[in-house]
Order: structure tokens, then C-alpha cells, then sequence
């Protein structure tokens, strides 16, 4: 049976290695000019941005986990967990400018030079990210690898810490519900467009193309983006509500299913190419159900946080 | 109100609050925020297309959408009114709960007005849009964002039903 802490030491290696193998694969592409290369190298950063999230998570669970042994240095965990996050942020910056510049090529059925420009820069950010906090995280249990009286360097803003958002979060009593409005506000933002786009594919509305109603999936990716920055605040101000929670299991799990398939609508050929007065095909429908049924999963899940689980 | 107050203190109510069933209390929730979901989401998203936003899709076949918004506003409802009663002393002293209702009774008269002013018109997808239709779909998303906000400060407003803290 494997534990949180093993569960982080194996996906620790996905955000990155993942950005190193999409950033090659993304420059390969252009070098070659390859644009099909080039969109499923924003594909890899879209799901090694998915990866990052339980990455990140089982860390978080780590580190509590860690805190009881009285071996380990705290402040070292301290320092991974800041560069984890910073890295993540931009890791998530960087899947989601990937994915706009995924759903911008299905508008002009060309890839724009200004977002594989901001893909790569953000990229290569959090490359160095990445890399600067595994080498922190591996310094966690082998300090053997730290030159002698040497730290690892921190690009770390003060304002941009596990500890400051903790305290940000927990004495302003103002923030707490401001993130939940706003967490709500994202989520129908979010499933509002995904009952829209998904109906249209089950064949509620038929009388416009599937690309008619891809125009509104960055109001999606606006609520989920606003919804993991605010779920991360949270999780960073009070861990111990989610970490041991298996109601926060189990959302995040179904969350992961659910953004791969948000992707599948940009990424894949068959939805874009149903026209007006065209039926779905049978897998696009199939994809339609699931996508309602895993984000009403996700809704479910956060709202039982409580009662299934031990938050609040 | 005293009527309601008194619902509250019953057993089914009480069982309702307190017993820490799946079935109670957090399912009428996780079916009121569903509700909030389909209601305001998909009334966003078509207040959206009126301001602009995706405007490939024709407006006159989105009235589709309309009995699912109308069956979330039931669902929301029903599961709102429990809740209600569940915590009726509270709830009812506490002034966002006004504003929040006040919030949905406009965004309600709202939507009928966009039925009725713009989704009625024949001409909807051939002449361009009236300032009215704009100004319409601009105040729904405002009162929606009004009803969802007032409706979670419900929540760290005075002690809240269902947990036992």
C-alpha cells in the first residue's frame, strides 16, 4: 500500500521533467515547423499543469507528515514549499497560456507567435522553478548534496510564501469569505459554460456548429482558473482541513479526469469538426455526459468537505 | 414567520439538522448549490453572448436552455426553503438573507424581462441588438454575482446550521 509521501515521490519528478520534455518538444517544433508538433507540445503542458496540482498536493501532505520527525530540518521543508508554490503558480500560468494558445489555433486555424513566445519564457521560469525546489526537496532528506556550509538558493518574494498567504488568509477575517464568493462565482462561471458547450453536443441545440460554442470555453478556463487559486489558498492556510480529508481525495481525483476533459473539446479533432444541424458522434457524447457528471463530482465532493470529511 | 420559526422546531427538522445523515443536511445543501450552478451559470454565460461573447452562436435557439435554468431555480429553491426552515431564527434576523432574497427577486424579474423584451423578438438574430437587451444581460450578471455573495457571507454570519463547531 503506498502512502502520500511515496504517492509525492513519484509525481515530484512530473512538473519537472515534464516542462523540460515540453519546452524540447515545443522548440523542436518550431525548428522544424511542425505545427502539429507544436499543439501537442502545448498539450504536454497542459497536462504536466494538471500533474503539478497533486504534486503539489501530496507534498503539502509530506511536509505534515515530515513535521513529526524530529530528524528533518524544518526550515528546509519551509524553503521547498515556498519554491513549490511559486513554481507551481507559473507552472499553472503556463498550461493556461498554452491552452489559449491551443483554443486561439482552432479561431484562425494558425498558431500565434505572441503565445508560443509567453509559453516558452513562462516555461523556462518554471523549469528553473522546478528544478531550484527539487533540488530543496532533495536536500530535505540528503543533506549530503549541499555543499559544505552552502544553501540552496531562493528567488522567493516575501509576500509570496506558504507562511504570508497563511497569514493573509487566517487574520484578516474578511478574506476567507471574499474567496468563497468568489470560489462560487468561479464555479458557476465554470459549469454554466460546460452544461452550454456539453448540451450542445448531446444535441439540445443543434443548429449552430460545436465551434460556435468553443468560443465560450475560455469562460471555463476563467472559472477553474479562478477556483484553483482560490482552493489553493485554503489548502495553504489550513492543511490540516484537506490533507486527511477523503472527501478532498476524491475531488481533486475527479477534478484531474474533468480537466482532461475540458482538453479533449480543443485538443481532439472530432468535436471541432461537428457542423450546424450535425449530430455528435457517439465517443463526443460520451465525453459530454462524463464531463457534466465528473464536474457535478467535483461540486459534490467540495460541498460533503465537511461532513464526509473533516474540514471546518 | 412564527409559523416558520416553529417548523424549525420540529422532529423531522430537528433529525434534519442534527442527526449527521448524508441524506439531511448535506445533500439539501450539495442540491442548493447545484441549483445556484445550472440557475446563475447558464444565465451568465447566455448574458455573456447578449454583450457580445461568443457571437457566432444564434441567440433564438439558447431559449432551449430556459426550462433547465427554470428546473435549477426549482431545485435551488426547494432545497433553499429547507434550509431555511432548518436555521429559521437565524437566517431570518440575519440582513443578508434579505439582501440575498432581494438579490434573486430582481434577477428573477430580470430574466423575464429577457424573455420576454428580447428572447420574444422574431428579428433576434437578424437585426443587431437594442442598449435595452445590453443593459439587461448586464444587470443579471450583477445581480447573480450580488445573490451568490450575499448568499456565502450567509454562511460566517452568525453561528451556521448542519456543523456541529
Amino acid at each position: 500500500m503506498m502512502n502520500v509521501p511515496h504517492l509525492h515521490l513519484i509525481l515530484n519528478h512530473v512538473p519537472t521533467i515534464g516542462t523540460a520534455v515540453a519546452v524540447g518538444l515545443l522548440l523542436l517544433s518550431l525548428l522544424r515547423r511542425n505545427t502539429e508538433l507544436t499543439r501537442v507540445s502545448l498539450e504536454v503542458f497542459c497536462v504536466v499543469a494538471l500533474l503539478t496540482l497533486p504534486a503539489y498536493l501530496s507534498g503539502v501532505a509530506s511536509g505534515m507528515a515530515l513535521q513529526q520527525m524530529p530528524e528533518v530540518n524544518a526550515a528546509v521543508i519551509a524553503r521547498h514549499h515556498d519554491g513549490a508554490l511559486q513554481s507551481s503558480l507559473f507552472m499553472l500560468l503556463t498550461g493556461a497560456v498554452a491552452w489559449l494558445g491551443l483554443w486561439h489555433f482552432r479561431r484562425v486555424a494558425r498558431l500565434s507567435n505572441l503565445y508560443i513566445t509567453i509559453v516558452v519564457v513562462l516555461s523556462l521560469l518554471t523549469f528553473g522553478g522546478m528544478a531550484t525546489t527539487a533540488t530543496m526537496g532533495g536536500e530535505i532528506r540528503h543533506p549530503e548534496i549541499l555543499a559544505e556550509g552552502a544553501t540552496a538558493p531562493t528567488a522567493a518574494p516575501a509576500w509570496l510564501t506558504a507562511v504570508s498567504i497563511q497569514r493573509l488568509v487566517l487574520d484578516n477575517t474578511w478574506v476567507w469569505p471574499s474567496l468563497e464568493a468568489l470560489h462560487f462565482i468561479g464555479l458557476w462561471l465554470l459549469f454554466g459554460t460546460i452544461l452550454i458547450v456539453n448540451l450542445r453536443m448531446l444535441g439540445l441545440v443543434t443548429i449552430a456548429p460545436f465551434s460556435a460554442f468553443h468560443r465560450l470555453l475560455p469562460w471555463a478556463a476563467l472559472g477553474l482558473g479562478i477556483n484553483l487559486v482560490t482552493g489553493m489558498c485554503w489548502v495553504i492556510a489550513t492543511p490540516e482541513q484537506y490533507m486527511t480529508n477523503v472527501s478532498f481525495f476524491w475531488k481533486m481525483g475527479l477534478l484531474l479526469l474533468a480537466g482532461a476533459n475540458l482538453l479533449y473539446l480543443t485538443g481532439f479533432e472530432q468535436p471541432w469538426s461537428i457542423g450546424a444541424n450535425e449530430k455528435a458522434p457517439a465517443f463526443s457524447k460520451v465525453m459530454a455526459v462524463s464531463a457534466i457528471a465528473l464536474w457535478i463530482g467535483v461540486m459534490y465532493f467540495g460541498r460533503m468537505l465537511p461532513f464526509i470529511g473533516n474540514a471546518f | 414567520m412564527d409559523f416558520i420559526i416553529r417548523l424549525q422546531h420540529t422532529a423531522v427538522m430537528d433529525w434534519f439538522r442534527e442527526s449527521g445523515s448524508l441524506v439531511g443536511y448535506p445533500a439539501v445543501l450539495f442540491l442548493h448549490t447545484l441549483g445556484l450552478a445550472a440557475v446563475a451559470g447558464i444565465s451568465a454565460i447566455i448574458n455573456l453572448r447578449l454583450l457580445g461573447v461568443a457571437s457566432r452562436i444564434p441567440l433564438a435557439p439558447l431559449t432551449r436552455f430556459f426550462p433547465i435554468i427554470w428546473a435549477g431555480f426549482w431545485v435551488s429553491a426547494l432545497s433553499g426553503t429547507i434550509l431555511l426552515i432548518a436555521d429559521a431564527e437565524q437566517k431570518l434576523r440575519t440582513p443578508v438573507f434579505w439582501v440575498k432574497m432581494i438579490f434573486i427577486v430582481l434577477a428573477l424579474v430580470n430574466m423575464q424581462l429577457l424573455r420576454r423584451r428580447v428572447f420574444a423578438d422574431p428579428q433576434l438574430d437578424t437585426q443587431p441588438l437594442s442598449s435595452q437587451a445590453r443593459l439587461l444581460a448586464a444587470t443579471s450578471l450583477i445581480f447573480w454575482v450580488g445573490a451568490t455573495t450575499a448568499g456565502r457571507l450567509m454562511a460566517y454570519i452568525g453561528p451556521v446550521a448542519g456543523l456541529s463547531s
